[in-house]
């Protein structure tokens, strides 16, 4: 019975074209003859399989079996899927709360945007996971989410499955609000003493917290156990639950920092509260503290060479990723800006002049690293049997300055074609100047009725 | 540091050393180099003789006087150094920190301010930009309808006079933006947006008009005491080299309608233009090749003017207008920091079509003629200034390394900001 109903409804969406989130199983895809770059092992000549939206078998010579799409790529270059493991795109509205020094308790979920423009953009750059997050305006501010770019979907099923949910945290100029991003007011903390200040004491008041409830879970326990009324609760903080929630372990934390010390403060910090940094974001300085970065276990997510646009970020070089990589740091390029998601791939070719990383440890900086920091290297990050079909498909070698991104392909849906586009876009421009032709000869026979 | 010395005894043998900027010699010939000279073919295995810092020849088994130094270029390309277009090299430091921006003033019309009173040359910048090849750079002022007067420098100089090769060299106006259709939902537009821009472009034309007429009074004053001069008004004056044609104008527009009413404007006016930005200039590529004006391409790290247009449009704009004949050459655009992406949105040009030459030859040569210094930059030749690089690859190519550059013959020093900090830390003893 329950089935039935469930059924009927889903036929009922899917009529009133509802339901154009869920996307009708794809189909077998087959790609011939590519230059893989599958980042898992050494490059090679030959086919990549796909089924049900994974990677069934990469090989030379595959054979196409039945009701199968197969696309000759000629030669052209594969890579995985690349991830930008810093971005604020396909979010409805503002990412900062700026009123508020610690806001735990949002959530970037709440307005995500299957809509926005920029997740087009992002896939013609080959790009086909992103960590989407809160601004930097908060040293603990809300929570964030990895997504999967399946342009045409809604919100909820842009949601990559089983990626961890992060909790953005910022240091530096932008919580100290310094640059006048709210010109008029002051808010506390104005220097990186208050940021960290503001940090322990948050922490300090979760514990609390947290000790408060167990007290009262405990009195509620020993209360029914005496037969007598349960106590009141303490009041509900959902801001300190989104701190508890970190205290807890829950959440993947990442660190918006630019200098070195206050990285090295910061670490201390978590060893005191006992939680662990993943990655720090941006990291400029990160190349002058990488063994300690190292030691410590947390990976950086940089720029290629966005530098010097505030004083925190002047004391760096495009040579910063490739000298924290050499030192064992885990390194990737992010964009942080819908423009630059759709030229990573020429990003993190500077890397090879500037601090010497081998073509190889470049591409990974847009992948495998990208997905050990979101948490999703277990699906993708690299072509491998088993693993989603998130991949794109390069006219020559992603690293080439005269290369371009002319497929991608996410859970082995074509969601970017660059021949498909030209295609449109030339039957596009061929009806618009029809019209402007009909409309003219039409003016033309008006004006000569007067 | 350590590396560029390192770099210098390799490049000059024993003859030199250490002491190369304080004795740098007056003659010096480049050997092997592959030469692009960008003015007759190349030449794949050739010298430069350089002398006073001039070319003084260029070619196969160049001989020389006895003792001359030599710079092996073996496996080396020499490229005539890079032009950028439009630059705010040495007015902004840090962008979020005003007492190090000298950028734009208070004020829409702000034509009389000299970039070249303001460019520090010493910012970082300078030494960072020049990584990738760049030799001069247009140096603008920004902001309002007429910023000011922009200033053709050289990357390297102990002061601004010795920096210039023209210390005023263009004017600027900052034509009006047709705003978008408002969106449906959204309050309902009295005006279109043509409207709008056309009473914006008046209000120009009037300013223009009361400049023309304060210059008429002055002349009429100078030559005949019965005629009372105008009050003085260095704004006016400022524009006066821009109305009679002798000084360049540089029309940053953006969108297609607006660069037809830019074309209509500049031909009322007889301005010498040339256009700047132009992302949707594909779209009337014919109107501006039949206006015979350049297009000075504005960073291609940008998206489509508007998401209608293609994903790729800034790119392909690029290639259309290319297409239509009509000169381009490019720029970094107004970030100071990002001065030596000029090669990266070059190449992107040419991975959406643009023919590898014509990015070159935007980058150096059409670049110099667009910029009226064809005479002493843009090309290798006899007679020229010394201004070139040295790579190990393509100049396009992220991945290439620019290992010699020259500027009116100096051999710089190519350790920069990024280097001094690169050295120091890469040298960081491992932390056990």
């Amino acid at each position: 019975m329950k089935t039935k109903i469930l059924v009927s409804t889903l036929l009922a969406l899917a009529a009133a074209g509802l339901l154009t989130g869920l996307p009708a199983a794809p189909k077998d895809l087959l790609l011939k003859n590519g230059h893989i770059l599958p980042v898992a092992g050494p490059n090679l000549d030959g086919d990549i399989l796909i089924r049900d939206g994974k990677i069934v078998r990469i090989g030379p010579g595959l054979p196409a079996g039945l009701d199968i799409e197969v696309i000759d790529l000629g030669g052209k270059w594969v890579m995985p899927g690349i991830i930008d493991s810093h971005a604020h795109i396909a979010l409805e509205g503002d990412v900062n709360e700026m009123g508020d020094l610690i806001t735990a308790e949002v959530d970037v979920r709440d307005i995500i945007n299957p809509q926005d423009i920029n997740i087009y953009y992002a896939l013609t750059g080959g790009v086909t996971s992103i960590h989407t997050m809160h601004g930097s305006a908060n040293p603990i501010a809300g929570r964030g989410v990895v997504l999967k770019l399946r342009w045409g979907a809604k919100a909820s099923d842009l949601n990559f499955q089983g990626a961890p949910l992060t909790s953005k945290w910022a240091l530096g100029e932008n919580p100290k609000q310094t640059n006048a991003m709210m010109p008029g007011r002051t808010r506390y903390p104005r220097s990186r003493m208050g940021v960290e200040a503001s940090i322990r004491k948050e922490f300090d008041l979760a514990k609390d917290y947290l000790k408060a409830w167990d007290e009262y879970e405990r009195k509620v326990k020993s209360a029914a156990k005496a037969k007598q009324p349960p106590p009141l609760p303490p009041k509900k903080d959902y801001r300190l639950e989104g701190v508890a929630d970190i205290l807890k372990g829950k959440l993947w934390i990442r660190c918006h920092a630019y200098q070195s010390e206050e990285m090295l403060s910061i670490m201390k910090l978590c060893k005191d509260y006992g939680v662990k940094l993943v990655c720090f974001e941006h990291g400029l300085e990160g190349y002058r503290i990488a063994d300690e970065l190292k030691a410590y276990g947390v990976a950086v997510s940089t720029f290629a060479d966005f530098w010097a646009y505030k004083w925190e970020a002047y004391n760096t070089n495009p040579h910063a990723a490739a000298l924290m990589a050499k030192r064992g740091v885990l390194v990737a390029i992010n964009s942080d800006d819908a423009e630059r998601m759709r030229h990573l791939f020429n990003d993190a070719a500077k890397t090879v002049r500037f601090g010497g990383l081998s073509e190889a440890e470049a591409i990974k900086t847009l992948t495998l690293n990208q997905a050990v920091i979101c948490g999703i290297d277990k699906w993708t990050g690299t072509l491998e049997a088993g693993k989603d079909a998130d991949m794109a498909v390069f006219s020559r070698h992603p690293l080439d300055p005269y290369t371009v991104c002319e497929m991608t392909v996410v859970d082995g849906k074509i969601l970017f074609d660059r021949a498909k586009y030209l295609e449109e876009r030339k039957k596009a421009e061929e009806e618009k100047k029809k019209e402007a032709e009909a409309k003219a000869a039409k003016d033309k026979k008006v004006g000569g009725e007067v | 540091m350590k590396k560029s010395i390192a770099l210098a005894v390799i490049a000059f043998g024993l003859s030199f050393g250490p002491t190369l900027r304080s004795a740098e010699p007056a003659r010096f010939l480049i050997k092997n180099a592959a030469i692009v000279p960008m003015a007759g073919p190349v030449i794949d295995k050739g010298d430069i003789l350089i002398e006073d810092g001039k070319i003084k020849a260029l070619g196969k088994g160049l001989s020389v006087p006895e003792g001359t130094p030599v710079l092996d270029a073996a496996g080396l390309t020499a490229y005539p150094g890079i032009i950028d277009a439009f630059s705010h090299y040495g007015l902004v430091e840090i962008g979020a920190i005003a007492s190090t921006a000298d950028v734009r003033d208070l004020g829409k019309e702000n034509p009389e301010l000299q970039a070249g009173w303001a460019i520090n040359p010493h910012s970082v910048h300078f030494g960072t930009g020049r990584v990738n090849g760049t030799t001069a750079a247009l140096v603008a002022p920004s902001g309002g309808t007429f910023p000011g007067l922009a200033a053709l420098v050289k990357m390297d100089g102990w002061t601004f006079p010795e920096m210039a090769v023209k210390p005023v060299a263009m004017s600027l106006i900052n034509f009006p933006m047709t705003p978008r259709p408002s969106r449906e939902g959204g309050s309902v537009q009295k005006e279109t947006g043509d409207e709008v821009t056309s009473k914006l472009v008046d209000k120009i034309k009037d300013y223009l008009k009361e400049a023309r007429r304060y210059l008429e009074i002055k002349k009429l004053a100078a030559a005949n005491p019965a005629v009372r001069p105008p009050a003085a008004n260095p704004k006016f004056d400022a524009l006066a080299a821009v109305l009679d044609g002798t000084l360049p104008v540089i029309v940053s527009v953006e969108k297609a309608k607006d660069i037809e009413l830019a074309l209509k404007f500049i031909r009322e006016e007889k301005l010498n233009a040339v256009l700047r930005g132009c992302v949707q200039g594909y779209k009337v590529a014919d109107k501006i090749k039949a206006a015979g004006i350049p297009v000075s391409i504005d960073s291609l790290y940008q998206g489509p003017s508007e998401p209608e247009d293609g994903y790729d449009a800034p790119y392909r704009n690029v290639v259309e207008l290319a297409k239509a004949g009509i000169p381009l050459c490019f720029s970094s655009g107004e970030d100071p920091t990002a001065g030596k992406d000029i090669t990266y949105h070059a190449a992107k040009a040419v991975a959406f079509g643009l023919d590898r030459d014509a990015a070159l030859r935007a980058l150096t040569i059409d670049a110099a003629r667009i910029l009226g210094v064809a005479e002493r930059l843009g090309s290798l030749e006899p007679g020229k200034d010394a201004d070139l690089f040295l790579t190990t690859g393509d100049p396009l190519d992220a991945r290439a390394d620019v290992k010699h550059i020259f500027i009116n013959g100096k051999h710089l020093d190519q350790a920069n900001w990024w280097d001094l900090q690169y050295e120091k830390w890469k040298n960081r003893p491992e932390k056990k």
